[in-house]
């Protein structure tokens, strides 16, 4: 690192400080002779004893003057190396490495000078390397944290395996003695994380050469050393870690909740994700036209102003193209990629749509009269069989595939990883007994139980357990971890919306994925939940109403993927600025009120975006409650808005402010005259938005 | 919209102010303490230093107490025939110190003082078959040059150069990924915050963030808050201002900022500031340092902190001037 690290300050009295001015002085100028004398040297090219020595004074004094160790290779290789036999060479070289030798004793973490070293050992005609690797195990006994020391003993092991790289039992041995200094390191000190993680990289190494059986024994020391660690000091965190890696995490897949025809002309579909994706290729649309199947030109684009990543896909076809009486969706596993974590789809998926049942009355492009479950389309991947990819080859990572049971064990039962789990969840049960106020046994029983749901079916009574006791888990960290309870909290709302949100979808045929259950609500009621967020909005698709009064969420950015609501209630809550209601397309009511919206650009923000550096508009009408906001009183004391897209010139919106009272009013008068009274009603407080006066931080 | 910080942030009510005046001096002498040895022996941290100086200055809403003239001259004068630039007049050319050149150089926006090509020339020149980047032509590899690499082409717009394989960078960076989700200086090396930054900040600019598990890194980056509040680097080691930026950036990048306690870290760098000298320590009660101040006031920024100007996390400059050429899509 670059600063001063862990220099204490110290009073002096004006004595001593003087003292200190004056030795200082002096020392300041030898320093600045000797670079006089580096300037010299690389001015006039010497390459003797001299100049060497120069650079030998300078760099025990500041061993991260980098320019200097490269003048010193430079005069070694022009002059000492030149023409020398490598017998001379060598002696050269190691007149180096005691150099640095005597120097890493002073300053143990300065790059340059480990970089020093391995340049003359890479540049020595017989390098020892053997004796490097004591030299470093002494240095990792001094300090046994040290990476520059770790990272030099994993790169001797590197270049001694080089050498044997065509005895590779002499590796594998090599690995195992690695393997059996960190056992060593750990015995030593269990909270030596340098030694864990290192072990975590030989223990994958070893296991390439292992059987089943002698994985499975493996595996079981690991368990059994961290046992032992945790309960030595269950407050330390590198066991757990460890112990967090080799229970290992099922690997969740993409899964595709359902895909449902919007509109026949021009044709839409959306296909809905469980979570947000990037789309790597765009899904294959087709059509049979006089009994012949024909790519259907379009454009696949997320919801929201960044239509290149979400969890909701909508096709439109291109103005001119035609489709006949079937179209097809292909959704290859390689089309999409999870934007967290890199999770895949697990396979390929197809659904077809007859389009000779439309009937244009009920479905006529208007997302706000989209039928509720009635056009969900059919998945068809299963009659048709394996789906051959783009190049022709049959998509089998499905039909091949094992299940997880440690992060170096694998079985063809998921039993095995259910026995697992179940054995380390009463396991950690018992040191959740004994340290009921320690973080780390809840973690992990959380985590345990957390993997086990995934082996069951999401209905099962004993899913419902585990979705319970793991929202009891939560609130217990957050009382006795109050620095992360933000990070809980989070990790509970996922909780508490997946237990919520159960009777919206339904275990797929292809288990463990999901998709949306045959009959969508269309209300749903959240409120007073502590949600800090909504963990998949793409699950809400099909919703009228959503009801998230009282709730601690704090972005409305989760509406871009509610394409059917028309009132949302999300008063009491956190929320700071307007987000995403210019992509709900059917939004009508939304109640924001006792919030934090505090300047108007965040009310605005949320009615406003752009579409490829125009501002751009989706049509619609929404009332919006800001009452108790900060910026109702920053803003005048009026405080219903309202906003209607009225383009003005080139670029631009109108919004509306107006009080209560005239709000009252207007809406008596809609009752009892109907909608023609708009145009009667005076309005007051508009405000005029263009791109000229505001701007925008869209991204956020 | 305004480039400062909104003043909602929850504030330790006991804690001591920013003093950002006296920082503001602290930077200004930096330059006039030759007697010190000190100042000597950290020559080749020149160009950083100006980087950290400039920076934090800007932090602070003060972008005109240094001299733009005289530094963009001195600059100009560290860059080599290669293209790259040194750490000082005369000192060789290295990429830590050519992004810390370009980045002050676009902060003050005088890109025109310098000759772009040959540096693009010189950081595509690093890259190696593996895809990593040598730090030199000595050959020193770190996934910090990597970022440097990156930072820098991408500041300067050419990340498009047809020599560079940045398939390969994101290849490199994925084997850097360790058992507990964060990442290291080599395939093989133990996670390490700053590494995470660097690598998590790669993978940002080159729109391939879905190679990190959030939750998992998310977690392993907030467990690095200490119970002083302050942030450490690696699980049982000490905390370290400095932290305060790797961890909370690469937090910033992952969208997880608030899964630690920001008015306790808030305090703990309070606490860390020298009332009588200016400038922040990497602890309460140690002697200060540019680089200290600089991620501390950056830290601060990301926290939030009321008055200051907003910084970006990703290339650790003032968001008005990432915004001002048009890299804001980035994150």
């Amino acid at each position: 690192m670059e600063g001063r690290h862990g220099q204490k300050k110290k009073a002096e009295s004006p004595e001593v400080l003087k003292a200190r001015q004056e030795h200082e002085a002096v020392l300041v100028r030898e320093y600045c002779g000797l670079k006089d004398s580096l300037k010299e040297i690389i001015d006039s090219k010497k390459r003797d004893n001299d100049a060497l020595r120069t650079t030998t004074a300078l760099l025990r004094k500041g061993p991260d003057y980098y320019t200097v160790w490269n003048v010193r290779r430079t005069i070694l290789q022009e002059g000492f190396l030149n023409g020398a036999d490598s017998a001379t060479a060598d002696k050269v070289y190691t007149g180096e490495l005691e150099f640095v030798q005597e120097n890493l004793n002073l300053n143990p973490k300065s790059y340059w000078m480990w970089n020093h070293r391995r340049w003359c050992l890479e540049h020595m005609n017989q390098p020892r390397w053997d004796k490097e690797l004591a030299t470093v195990s002494k240095f990792l006994e001094l300090d046994a944290r040290n990476f520059h020391g770790w990272d030099y003993r994993r790169y001797i092991i590197r270049q001694l395996d080089l050498q044997d790289k065509a005895a590779s039992d002499r590796i594998l041995e090599r690995a195992q003695s690695e393997f059996d200094f960190t056992s060593t390191k750990i015995s030593q000190n269990f909270s030596n994380y340098s030694a864990w993680h290192n072990r975590s990289t030989l223990l994958g190494k070893l296991a390439e050469d292992m059987t089943d059986e002698e994985k499975g024994l493996a595996i079981e020391n690991e368990f059994d050393l961290v046992k032992n660690a945790i309960y030595t000091d269950p407050a330390d965190q590198s066991a757990w870690l460890y112990d967090l890696w080799l229970i290992g995490r099922e690997e969740r897949s993409i899964s595709i909740l359902g895909s449902t025809v919007i509109s026949f002309n021009p044709l839409e579909i959306v296909v809905t994700f469980d979570e947000t994706v990037k789309l790597r290729n765009p899904f294959t649309v087709s059509t049979m036209l006089d009994h012949v199947a024909l790519p259907l030109d379009g454009e696949w684009r997320a919801t929201g102003s960044d239509s290149s990543i979400g969890s909701i896909w909508i096709f439109q076809q291109a103005p001119g193209s035609v489709y006949g009486p079937t179209v097809e969706i292909v959704i290859f596993s390689d089309d999409v990629c999870g934007v967290r974590g890199g999770s895949k789809l697990a396979s390929a998926t197809c659904f077809e749509l007859e389009t000779l049942d439309q009937n244009l009355d009920n479905i006529s492009g208007r997302l706000e009269r989209l039928p509720i479950g009635q056009n969900l389309m059919y998945d068809v991947s299963r009659r048709i069989g394996p789906i051959p990819g783009p190049d022709g080859t049959l998509d089998t990572q499905r039909t091949d595939s094992k299940h997880l049971v440690t992060s170096l064990t694998v079985s063809d039962s998921l039993q095995d990883r259910m026995a697992l789990l179940e054995r380390e969840t009463a396991a950690v049960r018992e040191l959740v007994e004994l340290e009921p106020d320690c973080k780390w046994p809840i973690q992990i029983l959380s985590t345990l139980l957390s993997e086990l749901r995934k082996t069951i079916s999401i209905h099962s009574a004993q899913a419902k357990q585990i979705d319970d006791e793991c929202i009891e888990l939560q609130e217990k960290l957050i009382s006795i971890d109050p620095l992360r309870q933000e990070r809980y909290e989070d990790r509970r709302t996922q909780l508490v919306f997946d237990r919520e949100t159960l009777h919206i979808i339904k275990d797929s045929k292809r288990f463990p994925e999901i998709e949306f259950a045959n009959q969508q609500p269309r209300d749903l009621d959240l409120s007073m939940r502590g949600l800090t967020h909504i963990p998949i909005s793409s699950y809400l698709m099909h919703l009228h109403t959503l009801n998230l009064d009282s709730n601690s969420i704090t972005s409305t950015r989760f509406l871009r993927n509610l394409l059917n609501v028309r009132r949302v209630n999300l008063s009491n809550n956190l929320i700071e600025q307007l987000e995403g209601l210019q992509h709900a397309p059917s939004l009508g009511f939304l109640t924001v009120e006792n919030n934090l919206i505090g300047k108007w650009e965040d009310v605005v923000a949320g009615f406003v975006f752009w579409r490829d550096g125009k501002l751009s508009r989706t049509g619609g009408h929404v009332r919006v409650l800001l009452g108790n906001n900060p910026v109702v009183e920053n803003e005048g004391g009026e405080y219903v808005l309202e906003k209607r897209w009225e383009d003005v010139g080139e670029v631009g919106v109108e919004i509306q402010w107006k009080s209560e009272e005239q709000r009252l009013t207007e809406e008596a008068l809609i009752a009892a005259e109907g909608a023609d009274a708009i145009g009667r009603i005076h309005l007051e407080g508009t405000r005029r938005v263009s791109t000229t006066t505001v701007e925008f931080d869209a991204g956020h | 919209m305004s480039v400062l910080n909104n003043t909602n942030t929850a504030l330790d009510a006991s804690a001591p102010e920013l003093l950002m005046d006296l920082h503001v001096k602290y930077i200004q002498e930096l330059d006039t303490k030759k007697q010190d040895l000190e100042y000597w022996l950290t020559e080749h941290l020149r160009v950083n230093g100006l980087y950290w100086g400039a920076t934090a200055l800007h932090i602070l809403g003060k972008p005109d107490a240094l001299d733009h003239e005289k530094i963009v001259e001195y600059l100009v004068k560290c860059q080599h025939d290669n293209g790259g630039f040194g750490g000082h007049i005369d000192h060789d050319s290295h990429i830590l110190s050519t992004l810390s050149a370009i980045q002050v150089l676009i902060t003050y926006d005088r890109l025109d003082a310098i000759n772009v090509d040959k540096v693009v020339d010189y950081v595509v020149s690093l890259q190696n078959e593996d895809g990593s980047f040598s730090g030199d032509s000595w050959g020193e590899t770190d996934t910090r040059f990597i970022f440097c690499a990156m930072n820098c082409l991408s500041l300067l717009k050419r990340l498009d150069d047809k020599r560079l394989n940045l398939p390969k960078i994101i290849e490199y960076i994925v084997r850097c990924r360790n058992f507990d989700g964060g990442f290291g200086n080599s395939p093989g090396g133990e996670s390490h915050a700053a590494q995470v930054y660097v690598c998590v900040g790669t993978l940002t600019i080159l729109g391939a963030l879905h190679h990190v598990d959030v939750e998992q890194l998310g977690s392993w980056l907030s467990e690095r808050q200490l119970k002083c509040g302050g942030l450490n680097g690696r699980p049982e080691k000490m905390e370290d201002v400095c932290y305060s930026w790797w961890v909370l950036s690469s937090l910033s990048m992952l969208k997880r900022v608030h899964w630690i306690d920001g008015a306790k870290l808030t305090r703990f760098i309070l606490d860390s500031q020298d009332s009588e000298t200016g400038g922040i320590a990497d602890r309460p009660g140690n002697m200060p340092d540019i680089f200290h101040t600089n991620f501390g006031i950056a830290g601060l920024s990301l926290l939030g902190y009321p008055g200051l100007v907003a910084i970006d996390p990703v290339y650790c400059m003032p968001r008005h001037v990432i915004q001002r050429i048009g890299l804001t899509d980035k994150h």
